[in-house]
């Protein structure tokens, strides 16, 4: 219960005070984004801009995203971590006035080009939202949406009728993602009710399992615990650093507690779009370079 | 009586108020009910009841509201009551109270002192004022009772003393209408009744702010009362007429059913009215069923025509069309096409669809005709449950890499649904009823000897359009254009039914199809709401 005190207290700091060292002098260093690891980069972003109409929403970000491990994006509220995250999987594509400029590559690949495939983009780099938002399907359509709809599994009546019916390769999936996302044991025996019917920590267990039923490389994830209460949240966290094993977890975040638990390395993002700091998450925590990355840290700005 | 009133009143008990309150409501409710019934005739004014006429009764019941009212309002004003007036009524009440007493004034000036214009004039105005200050100068208690009490009483008297009976007739002088007392009666006791209940409500919650909501509630209802009562009533107007018709010769055993296969032969419900045709020269007991069938033919091609191009419609509007002056035009030419008369899409059939498709009157150019005429309301409701649909869940499927189009089909056009089905609901009743257009580019012999077989004359021809359909190019006869073709002939063909007679129970049956036809919505909506959500 300490550990939910801690985040409501640090969660309410950050919304009174306004963002006043946003103006301050503060010169970024280049060095201070440097940040050294071993291995391969899954997502490699270099140089990218993003307007919103006039508003210059994300200046300049460029880092390198390591493979099977966790990265925490945090900032003050509009200071676009969640739009830098929203480019990773070209989701600002949906927005129209979004205009964005540079590169991003998956596995060497540039995924900013004419005839990058959508499809497979989304599938290789899946999302899960601040609010959950599952269909009002069935728990079991919820979960092979996506492979239906891309054609992984054929079910229906013509299926049934060529032979092809995949209704075990579905059961299959069903199990395997919701025993990932550590929900099998509460919905095993209701997989066909209404996903509406689950509370909201299970409906974003749901949702982060929807998400991986396609098979995703990275993961990422939109402040996926802000709206749970602090159960649901540590389910949520516990559930984070086990994915990392297998997948690229990039998880934007209010709470700098849960950033501290659960990611490998933190990037820092600070009013005006710009990234300021990014290293190992011990090092931004216990001794950032960056005077202002200090002060957020510790609560004296928001 | 008065001793144990007392007592009770000099302890400041609120319940003997609430007594006196809930009396006035009861006297007024009945007075309302009963004057309903007088008005209708269900309740004969000149009937008797302990030696008093029905309507001196309703007199009696206007007095003692009155006096339970001045009693309440004298009692809070000198705190003997546990109540919680407000300073002042209010203006409105005032206003009210001010056209209320004008009118009494004028009546009282003209009835006692001769007709005069110079006369009713000030009487008028003098007492429009005192009503009006009466009501607003002084405290709620008294200002929200005793003005009321006095009309009461007025009212009241005038009939207990025999000054309005049943067989004085008031015929103005503006007017060539004159109103016999047996009417005018029950209709000032309607009126001064929801006067009575309002004060009375307000009474019995204490006045104030609780007393204002109070009188407020009692007014509402008794308005959703009276609307509910018009329903009934309409409805249980046209049973009644056309009860008798409808049940000719029917009989729960008294017909007879060959199970197709087996061939055996068991009785079975008859029920000639629904199940023969009107003309032909064996038919005993004419009945309504080629219309009857000719109707849901119209109602099930307008449908098919309309819902898939409208929720298209309403999908490219909302998902595809940028937002912007292109929209705005087709959201205001299709609620102008909503509100277009039904006469003029007629026409425009007439002229432009007959010549084209059928060269004369048939049923595929009244289902377009109708199908027209439904397409707005489908374009117009589902655009508002496509626009409904959460945007969070167009935003999970394009995460998963989901086209939009296979989005809007899977998840926004099924979240859509209930919504869809309501604006159809709502368009089928309005067709279903259509006659205007009907007469112009569907109708044929009203009293028809065959029902359309439309199903059965699907044919095949070697040369385009490869297929034919006679029935569906041919005129057939419709529920509501037979009713009015009933109504307007002089003799029905049959000497059973007179016109009338027929023309009810055609209109019963119009009334149970549609009925029927919403059932079909209403279910069909539940069941698509009970997919999409939990239970």
């Amino acid at each position: 219960m300490s550990n939910a005190e801690i985040e409501h207290h640090d969660e309410a700091s950050s919304e009174q005070r306004p963002t006043t060292s946003g103006e301050s002098d503060e010169q970024i260093d280049a060095a201070w984004r440097e940040y050294d690891f071993t291995g391969q980069a899954k997502l490699s972003v270099e140089d990218l801009d993003v307007h919103y109409g006039d508003e210059h929403a994300l200046q300049s970000v460029s880092m390198d995203i390591p493979d099977e491990s966790v990265t925490a994006l945090i900032g003050p509220s509009g200071c676009g971590k969640s739009t830098f995250l929203r480019c990773l999987n070209r989701m600002n594509d949906r927005v129209d006035a979004a205009r964005v400029d540079g590169s991003v590559e998956l596995d060497g690949q540039e995924i900013y080009r004419d005839g990058t495939n959508l499809v497979e983009l989304r599938k290789r780099v899946g999302m899960v939202f601040q609010a959950p938002n599952p269909f009002p399907k069935s728990i079991r359509d919820n979960i092979s949406y996506g492979p239906r709809k891309h054609g992984d599994i054929n079910k229906g009546l013509m299926a049934r009728l060529l032979g092809r019916d995949d209704t075990e390769k579905e059961d299959e999936l069903v199990e395997r993602t919701l025993r990932q996302a550590a929900l099998w044991d509460e919905v095993n025996d209701r997989l066909d009710d209404n996903a509406l019917g689950l509370s909201g920590g299970q409906q974003q267990r749901l949702c982060i399992a929807r998400a991986l039923a396609t098979d995703p490389e990275v993961l990422l994830m939109d402040e996926p615990a802000s709206a749970l209460d602090p159960i649901a949240t540590a389910k949520i966290e516990d559930l984070i650093e086990e994915l990392a094993e297998e997948y690229t977890v990039v998880v934007v975040t209010h709470n700098m507690q849960q950033a501290a638990r659960i990611s490998d390395q933190t990037a820092v993002f600070l009013t005006g779009g710009h990234l300021v700091e990014y290293d190992d998450t011990d090092t931004i925590f216990e001794n950032p370079e960056s005077q202002r990355v200090e002060d957020y840290i510790t609560g004296k700005f928001g | 009586m008065s001793t144990v009133r007392d007592t009770a009143l000099h302890s400041g008990d609120s319940t003997t108020s609430e007594l006196i309150a809930n009396v006035v409501l009861a006297v007024s409710f009945a007075g309302f009910v009963v004057s309903w019934g007088v008005l209708f005739q269900w309740i004969d004014e000149a009937t008797t009841v302990a030696g008093a006429t029905v309507l001196i009764l309703l007199g009696v019941a206007l007095l003692v509201a009155a006096v339970g009212l001045v009693v309440v309002g004298v009692a809070s004003r000198l705190d003997r009551l546990d109540t919680t007036p407000s300073p002042t009524a209010g203006f409105t009440v005032g206003a009210v109270f001010g056209v209320l007493w004008s009118v009494l004034g004028a009546l009282l000036a003209t009835t006692l002192l001769g007709a005069g214009t110079v006369l009713w004039v000030p009487a008028a105005v003098a007492f429009g004022a005192a009503g009006s200050l009466a009501a607003t100068l002084t405290r709620e208690d008294i200002g929200s009772t005793i003005p009321v009490a006095v009309v009461l009483a007025l009212l009241g008297g005038a009939i207990v003393l025999g000054q309005i009976d049943a067989a004085w007739v008031w015929a103005p002088a503006w007017s060539s209408a004159s109103f016999p007392g047996s009417e005018l009666i029950p209709a000032v006791v309607i009126a001064g009744s929801l006067l009575a209940a309002w004060s009375g409500a307000k009474a019995k919650a204490g006045f104030g702010a609780q007393g204002r909501q109070a009188g407020a509630f009692a007014l509402i209802g008794t308005v959703v009362f009276g609307m509910l009562a018009v329903l009934g009533l309409l409805i249980g107007f046209i049973v009644v007429n056309g009860l008798e018709t409808m049940l000719t010769g029917a009989s729960l055993l008294g017909g007879q059913l060959t199970i197709p296969v087996v061939g055996v032969t068991i009785p079975w419900p008859a029920f000639p009215f629904a199940t023969n045709v009107t003309g032909g020269l064996f038919v005993e007991v004419p009945g309504v069923l080629p219309a009857t069938i000719g109707t849901l033919w119209l109602v099930f091609g307008a449908v098919v025509f309309a819902v898939p191009l409208g929720v298209g419609a309403a999908v490219f509007l909302t998902e595809y069309a940028e937002h912007g002056r292109f929209t705005q035009v087709v959201e205001v030419a299709t609620n102008g096409l909503w509100s277009t008369p039904s006469i003029v899409f007629g026409l425009f059939g007439l002229a432009f669809l007959v010549p084209r498709i059928s060269g004369g009157n048939s049923i595929l150019v009244g289902q377009l005709v109708l199908g027209f005429m439904l397409l707005p309301l489908v374009l117009i409701t589902s655009r508002e449950a496509v626009l409904a649909v959460p945007d969070e869940y167009r935003d999970a499927s394009a995460a998963l890499g989901v086209t939009k189009w296979q989005t809007i089909r899977s998840v926004v056009v099924p979240a859509a649904m209930p919504g869809t089905i309501t604006g159809v609901i709502l368009g089928v009743g309005r067709i279903a009823g259509e006659t205007a257009p009907l007469l112009l580019v569907f109708g044929g012999p009203p009293y028809p000897s065959n029902t359309p077989n439309v199903l059965g004359s699907f044919a095949l021809t070697p040369n385009p359009p490869f297929v034919t359909n006679e029935a569906l190019l041919s005129p057939a006869s419709a529920l509501p254009y037979q009713l009015y073709s009933t109504i307007t002939a002089g003799v029905f063909p049959k000497e059973i039914f007179t016109n009338q007679q027929f023309g009810w129970g055609t209109a019963l049956v119009l009334l149970l199809v549609v009925i029927g036809l919403y059932a079909v919505g209403v279910g069909s909506r539940l069941y698509f709401r009970r997919k999409l959500h939990h239970e």
